[in-house]
């Protein structure tokens, strides 16, 4: 079943004024927040067990520990550059309820001494730009953004940042290079960001989701966040699930529960006659499960781990007995080769190889030892780059290729594809 | 000053050193291409790979700092198959065109590739096309295939000569390095980029084509086209000089060297030399060996200066080692002539200096020059020479001619307004080809050395640096000194011209032909 924490009041359109928020309770928990101890929020968030909710998991409280103690002004950054393919809760967040993500941010800085923060939005959310500016105005027309946020003394300042939709801008490193001006690359890390981050000063970058979820930490108190989730995958999670189910959607579940639940129940099922093949359970970048796999696993951080794969973004893509998984491969290819920025050798080239094989596969020009070549550039990406990107495009290439083999070896083969029985350049002719 | 085990060697580093820097120390191999020492860490080609004991997963060696008991080794399978791949990941859409590539000799591709990579290729797919012969600027030229996208140069352009006019434009395996519009690469030290380049991707001008590397033979000296003195290394054969590329030395010039010191070497080649010795009795030249010229200069003019000791000047340019401003002043001063005279094009901007490597004083040996005049009645200046000249208070005179002509914009109008002297002796490196008419009725140009042909010492603005002999380029030139000593009725012995000088007391040089 949905439990809607963040996504209670999502179907409001008054949610999305001022007015409306503060008559649901809007801004009271900041108000509440702005009279703790902020170490003493950092400690709840840590205590909460809330993990960053962008894609890597990272524990948002230990992060916020990161920063040392020297004086230097912060910078809180919230990422709402929501890349992933797949994914689209935060979006749904930006245009239901952006005073809960301005709350949430509020509370966030005030936690960590931050008195400038950043939304960076993605430049294609042109509908996210303008509600996320227009709540800052109205956040700011009501002092709850500028010197003396309450009267509690805290001051704050928040500005919305449009990205130019680059993939990579959406880690966090190149998101400070982009937001600082330069070309949207990443930076090589030691130094992290919490130590030297944004105009090299202490930064947190966190997702959307990540920071609106601290607001309902600060009502309901750790206790009352660890209600919903599992011991070590806590709280309520927002889902997009996306592909061939019934009823594609976002959906807020406690983590922990089945992920046949969420696509069987919450989502609809599959269509008419249609059977589950496979499901890429965190976005395109994360290993795919098969349809047995998908139905026995659970939404939780750790169960997805002891199958070899991530919770990520939470981007739920649904596949269906009418895919092809050699096409599949082939659009998240050229994805890949089209967003790797080009820095780090093994991503740059090997972005682009893994395109052509699978491509040439798609071609009907390939060999069989063309599979092992995928593996072999795929092995040597992983892990040995500065971002993650080279892993995001290497890790579909082993897993589709490990779980769904017998296709590749049937197109080679064959010339056609063993599910659509036609060549890609019959389809795409 | 941490110690750490590399490859089961310990060594100790400086604090804050990388890993890869301890590896340099201990003169271990380790493959790599984006990390320089001059430069920041890019930390981009992926190859200077290690294992370091307890961490999570191979690490970058350059941007690792070496810490206290630190185990590391690049020797594991694990590593050498990732950095065979690294290669890989470099070579797949190399156009390797070696046999047509200015870098092939000395391409850190063929050399790493010999090193650590030595797999079969297995790349059959179509390459990317990028453009070719871009003109970056006046003397760079890129082949943005064969580009690496190390981004040397572009850390070079931001970070050192900090002109910023290269950038990495577009992304993936679409990336190339370009100039923004309007903004050539035409700064003051653009071909180091050429010389940090591993691959055959920048190439200069000058030198592209012209000559196969493994057909140059290289010797390090020390520039003589300012009075910096940057540490190079000149590249020669039987013909000649072809370039001239920077040595490291972190005292005086780092890693780098300007454009301008780059093109001295043009000056020092026999097609802008004086080749022999030429008099002129007021009618006729005539040519003669440098050795017989100073034969006939003892025999006709040694007991007049003497005699006469007051009416001879002497006129030196910085272009001469401090050895032979020493032997020369010494001859002169035994003679009884005190009027030394500095001629100096440049002297009106000789404080000036860029910050980095390039100073106003285009002579590398201003200062050993006026501390050698120290010593004796110090130097005057040119004009006073000329106007002594003009009104016969000097009958001769004594020219140390420059080397580089290109920084002496009154080359001529000086030899014309000289040559008015009753004796006129010239000794210079350069060619004369203006100096058809000499107002003197015993006039003599005697062939000098350049400073790739002889050994000593400049006194530069940064430090007093020896050089020793490269090659021989004119066969009878002199130094001053060697001159000095046939002037004086001395001998000096002449060597086979291959062999190098050792010292310049033990000035033996040039062809067993016998004493002079």
């Amino acid at each position: 079943m949905e439990t809607k924490i963040l996504s209670e009041h999502y179907d409001k359109p008054s949610f999305k004024t001022l007015k409306g928020y503060k008559e649901l309770s809007g801004y009271e928990d900041l108000a509440k927040a702005l009279k703790m101890d902020p170490k003493k929020i950092i400690e709840d968030v840590k205590a909460a067990g809330l993990r960053g909710r962008g894609g890597a998991g990272f524990p948002t409280g230990v992060k916020w520990g990161f920063l040392p103690d020297n004086g230097e002004p912060r910078y809180l950054l919230c990422n709402a550059d929501e890349g992933e393919p797949g994914t689209f809760k935060d979006r749904l967040m930006m245009e239901a309820a952006p005073h809960q993500l301005i709350e949430g941010m509020i509370i966030s800085a005030f936690a960590i001494g931050s008195k400038k923060s950043y939304i960076y939005i993605r430049g294609e959310y042109n509908s996210c730009i303008r509600s996320m500016t227009k709540a800052l105005e109205e956040a700011y027309a009501d002092g709850l953004l500028g010197k003396n946020i309450m009267g509690s003394g805290f001051d704050h300042d928040m500005d919305v940042y449009v990205g130019a939709g680059a993939y990579i801008c959406g880690e966090e490193t190149a998101m400070i290079s982009s937001l600082e001006g330069l070309k949207g690359q990443p930076k090589l890390k030691p130094p992290f960001p919490a130590i030297e981050g944004y105009l090299k000063k202490p930064t947190i970058v966190n997702n959307v989701e990540s920071l609106a979820a601290v607001k309902y930490i600060i009502r309901d108190g750790v206790e009352g966040y660890r209600k919903y989730g599992t011991e070590k995958s806590a709280g309520t999670k927002l889902f997009s699930v996306s592909g061939n189910v019934t009823k594609p959607g976002n959906y807020e579940i406690p983590l922990g529960m089945s992920m046949k639940e969420l696509i069987m129940d919450i989502a609809g099922g599959m269509k008419p006659g249609r059977k589950l093949k496979a499901v890429i359970p965190g976005g395109s970048s994360t290993p795919i499960l098969t349809a047995e796999e998908a139905l026995k696993v659970n939404m939780d951080y750790e169960s997805m781990a002891e199958l070899g794969t991530f919770l990520g973004s939470g981007a739920v893509i649904v596949i269906d007995d009418s895919n092809c998984m050699v096409d599949l491969l082939g659009v998240l290819m050229h994805f890949y080769h089209h967003e790797s920025c080009g820095q780090c050798t093994p991503c740059r080239e090997g972005t682009g190889w893994l395109n052509k094989l699978v491509h040439s596969i798609l071609k009907g020009e390939a060999k069989m030892k063309d599979l092992e070549l995928i593996n072999g550039i795929s092995n040597h990406m992983m892990g040995k780059t500065i971002c993650a990107l080279s892993d995001a495009a290497a890790m579909p290439a082993l897993s589709f290729l490990k779980k769904f083999r017998d296709e590749f070896e049937y197109y080679i083969k064959e010339g056609r594809s063993k599910v659509k029985g036609v060549s890609y350049a019959e389809v795409n002719h | 000053m941490p110690k750490l085990t590399i490859n089961g060697t310990e060594v100790e580093v400086k604090e804050g050193a990388t890993v890869i820097e301890a590896f340099k120390q201990m003169n271990e191999d380790i493959a790599h291409y984006c990390w320089h020492p001059g430069l920041s860490i890019a930390g981009v080609c992926r190859l200077c790979m290690i294992d370091v004991e307890g961490a999570r997963g191979p690490q970058i060696a350059c941007n690792t700092v070496a810490k206290e008991g630190m185990v590391v080794t690049n020797q594991s399978e694990q590593i050498k198959d990732i950095v065979k791949w690294g290669m890989d990941f470099h070579l797949i859409n190399h156009p390797l065109d070696c046999p047509i590539c200015d870098q092939a000799g000395e391409c850190g591709l063929q050399e790493q590739y010999m090193k650590f990579g030595q797999y079969d290729p297995e790349m059959d797919q179509p390459k990317v096309k990028k453009r070719k012969v871009v003109d970056l600027g006046e003397k760079v030229v890129l082949d943005s295939e064969r580009c690496i996208l190390c981004s040397r140069c572009v850390r070079f352009t931001d970070e050192v000569s900090k002109t910023k006019e290269l950038g990495i434009f577009n992304r993936g395996d679409r990336s190339e390095v370009g100039t923004f519009a309007d903004k050539p690469l035409n700064n003051k030290y653009s071909l180091n980029t050429v010389d940090i380049c591993p691959v055959g991707a920048l190439t200069s001008k000058d030198f592209r084509f012209r000559q196969r590397v493994w057909y140059l033979k290289n010797d390090n000296t020390v520039c003589n086209g300012c009075s910096t003195g940057c540490n190079v290394k000149v590249y020669y054969n039987e013909e000649g000089l072809f370039r001239v590329t920077p040595e490291h030395n972190e005292e005086v010039n780092g890693y780098w060297m300007c454009d301008e010191g780059r093109d001295i070497y043009k000056f020092a080649n026999k097609n802008q030399r004086l080749l022999k010795a030429k008099k002129y009795d007021g009618s006729n030249w005539q040519e003669l060996t440098a050795g017989k010229a100073m034969q006939e200069l003892h025999h006709s003019l040694f007991d007049d200066v003497k005699t006469n000791c007051s009416k001879v000047g002497v006129v030196f340019t910085g272009q001469y080692t401090n050895e032979e401003y020493a032997d020369a002043m010494q001859t002169f001063k035994s003679l009884g002539v005190a009027s030394f005279f500095e001629w100096n094009d440049t002297a009106d901007k000789a404080g000036d200096f860029d910050d980095l490597l390039i100073r106003g004083d285009k002579n590398p040996n201003t200062k050993g020059l006026q501390d050698e005049a120290a010593n004796h009645s110090g130097l005057k200046k040119l004009e006073d020479a000329i106007n002594a000249v003009n009104s016969g208070q000097i009958d001769t005179i004594f020219v140390m001619a420059p080397e580089n002509i290109s920084v002496y914009p009154n080359y001529q109008s000086t030899y014309e307004a000289l040559s008015k002297a009753k004796n006129f002796i010239w000794f210079g490196a350069n060619k004369t080809d203006g100096f058809e008419k000499s107002n003197s009725q015993n006039t003599y140009l005697i062939p000098m050395k350049s400073y790739i042909e002889k050994t000593g010492t400049f006194s530069g603005a940064k430090a007093i640096q020896k050089f020793n002999y490269v090659t021989t380029i004119v066969a009878g030139a002199l130094t001053l000194s060697e001159a000095m000593t046939l002037f004086q009725g001395k001998e000096i012995e002449f060597e086979l011209r291959s062999k190098p000088m050792t010292s310049l007391k033990n000035n033996h040089f040039t062809l067993n032909r016998g004493k002079l």
